[in-house]
């Protein structure tokens, strides 16, 4: 059932035997889990059933560290969440991203790759994915067209995606979610505090407010934090009334090791004619692809290399000496004669006067664009602004900060790229200038995902961690948080495809809990 | 002129000032110099980006800015594998590389442009 809390009473009391605070893909796959059980469920949304700005303005915040995007531009804040603009890549995360690496501070998860497995299979058709393989031969089995690269296992091999079509969760589970007699979303309710019990080992309540001044509160035995990586951490930061530093916070971690990947252009590939006329597998076509391959480093070359994890997609370019823009080569007339054959859905032959495709026997050229992990990092932090929104919460105010580490890897990772395709007889690389050169700053076209990572992080000790292996925050008896925000170290699949699997083993723990 | 042509008659002249011992110092005399200085790469990324990268290299190793000590260079090569190509996927497989304009390239190709970029200067 649905209620848009603005319609209650001022001063409702909202009761279940579970709580999960925020709709998106987490708080969403965590309900649709509990439909039919004997539980009652309460998932509150801040937001509504669809976009509206003045709900969205209460995740504006400020950024303060390495230049990053607007943090209300950055996560979506209504029932969905950011599934409703999400482009839907998915791969799962490495066996070694789960390992403490010794050349990477804070690295480890308490849980193993193996551990997830069984979630991931599950998650895969919430996405609307494929089956649950990973594998280059998987998917080559399935499409003999698709051929990886010759690569040597030992140094690289081809990391495979998968496409949702995306998923919007808010479109595609809403008649689910509201359908369910024990699921009850309640939307434009704004969870402010968490209130703590006496002795501060449990959760009491929750005070919810709306943008029309009511005030409700919240009940439940079991509270799952679904809000994203920086709300999660602003959320636990605010409830402070009866503990300074926030809730979960005894060693100031809440908040710290925010982690995002570093997805920019690194290089070129110029591919050698030979194997230049199957590059299916690395092509990805929007809204049409399934699965496709990217470029990864063996986790013996990590090891050896010291550095992090990473993939490099191949993007078609040419090489830069004779690039050029549509609107450089093609005359006026073409251009319209392109646009109105585009318009009618390429229906028909194509225009006369397009360049024709290079001719057998031509390298072809990609940009190579990486996706990389991040370092976790104690300095990256979300904090509390002493601005408010219009609930008279503190806004979140973001510190994103990178390591030498990172920018070692991206440089490194390149290096071993270019060498193993230039062994393989595949192509050759080129690093972009700024790659090349060996210093600790970046670039002006840094960018991340939008990916928002750890700042909640698990570990089994609290003084390492915020939540504990079944994502239960250290201290606090009921309070548990879903999402990526759990996440000791991003590994350099996007997060989405991890967050459901993480949140289906934490509703699974819970209905054992619940019993 | 075309530009194997024109290679042709550069790398002539340049074999002209090759001393016989220099040749001779190598059992692999039967790779003329124009050979050398056609690197595979020139088909990868065309002529341009591999002069650009011999010039880097002669500026990087200025022992080696010169024809003969180019030839001499790439000759040497211990263990000799049966043609340029294989020398080149060897220094891939063993690391002999360099990272020169931004290309990762093998030092034999790196000196292969150079020779490229000396004979067609």
């Amino acid at each position: 059932m649905h209620i848009d809390a603005r319609t209650l009473p001022n001063g409702s009391v909202l009761e279940a035997d579970l709580c999960i605070v925020g709709a998106g893909a987490a708080g969403i796959s965590m309900a649709l889990e509990w439909i039919g059980s004997r539980h009652k469920v309460l998932l509150l949304e801040g937001g509504g059933l669809d976009y509206e700005a003045a709900m969205q303005d209460l995740y504006r915040g400020e950024s303060v560290g390495l230049p990053y995007y607007p943090l209300q531009a950055a996560r979506l804040h209504y029932f969905g969440g950011t599934t409703g603009h999400w482009a839907g890549f998915c791969s799962t995360l490495d066996p070694i991203d789960f390992e403490k690496r010794a050349w990477v501070p804070h690295s480890g998860w308490p849980i193993r790759r193996e551990d997830l497995d069984p979630f991931y299979a599950r998650a895969q058709p919430l996405l609307e994915l494929g089956p649950y393989e990973y594998g280059a031969g998987d998917w080559q089995r399935r499409d003999p067209t698709l051929v990886p690269l010759p690569l040597d296992p030992r140094v690289m091999w081809t990391k495979m995606w998968q496409f949702s079509p995306p998923t919007r969760f808010g479109a595609r589970y809403r008649a689910a979610v509201i359908g369910a007699p024990n699921v009850h979303l309640y939307t434009h309710a704004n969870v402010c505090e968490l209130e703590p019990n006496e002795s501060l080992r449990s959760i009491e309540g929750l005070r919810v407010r709306t943008l029309d001044g009511k005030e409700h509160r919240a009940r439940a035995r079991y509270y799952v934090l679904a809000c994203c990586s920086i709300q999660n951490a602003r959320l636990l930061l605010a409830s402070n009334r009866r503990t300074p530093t926030g809730l979960g916070n005894a060693y100031d971690l809440v908040g710290r090791f925010f982690m995002e990947h570093i997805e920019m252009p690194g290089g070129h590939l110029a591919l050698a004619p030979s194997r230049a006329m199957n590059t299916k597998m690395y092509a990805m076509e929007f809204g049409q692809t399934k699965a496709r391959g990217e470029l990864a480093l063996s986790a013996a070359v990590q090891r050896e290399r010291r550095i992090l994890n990473g993939t490099v997609s191949l993007e078609p370019s040419a090489p830069d000496e004779v690039a050029k823009s549509t609107f450089e080569w093609a005359t006026p007339e073409l251009l319209a004669a392109f646009r109105e054959w585009e318009a009618h859905g390429r229906t028909g032959p194509p225009p006369a006067g397009l360049p024709a495709p290079p001719p057998p026997g031509s390298p072809l050229f990609f940009h190579l664009v990486t996706r990389q992990e991040q370092a976790p990092n104690p300095d990256s932090r979300v904090l509390l602004s002493t601005e408010r929104d219009a609930l008279d919460m503190p806004r979140a105010k973001l510190d994103w900060r990178l390591t030498a580490l990172e920018r070692r890897s991206f440089r490194v990772r390149y290096e071993v790229i270019g060498r193993e395709l230039g062994r393989s007889g595949a192509g050759r690389v080129q690093l972009l200038d700024w790659v090349t050169r060996d210093e600790d700053t970046w670039p002006g076209t840094l960018s991340g995902g939008w990916h928002h990572m750890g700042t909640t992080r698990m570990h089994e000790n609290p003084r390492l961690g915020v939540v504990d292996a079944n994502c239960r925050v250290h201290g606090l008896g009921n309070l548990y948080v879903a999402g990526a925000s759990v996440y000791p170290t991003g590994g350099a699949a996007n997060p989405t495809l991890t967050l459901v699997a993480v949140s289906l083993r934490l509703s699974d723990h819970l209905k054992r809990t619940l019993g | 002129m075309n530009r194997r042509r024109f290679l042709g008659v550069s790398a002539a002249s340049a074999l002209a000032g090759l001393t016989g011992s220099a040749r001779g110092a190598s059992a692999h005399a039967a790779f003329d110099l124009l050979t050398l200085a056609q690197p595979d790469l020139l088909s990868l990324i065309g002529p341009q980006a591999v002069r650009k990268i011999g010039l880097r290299y002669r500026a990087l190793v200025p022992s080696e800015n010169e024809v003969h000590a180019l030839y001499t260079a790439i000759l040497a090569a211990r263990p000799w594998p049966s043609s340029i190509a294989g020398l080149v996927e060897q220094d891939f497989a063993i690391g002999r590389t360099m990272v020169l304009q931004g290309w990762v390239v093998s030092v034999t190709e790196a000196r292969q442009s150079a020779l490229f970029s000396l004979l067609s200067d």
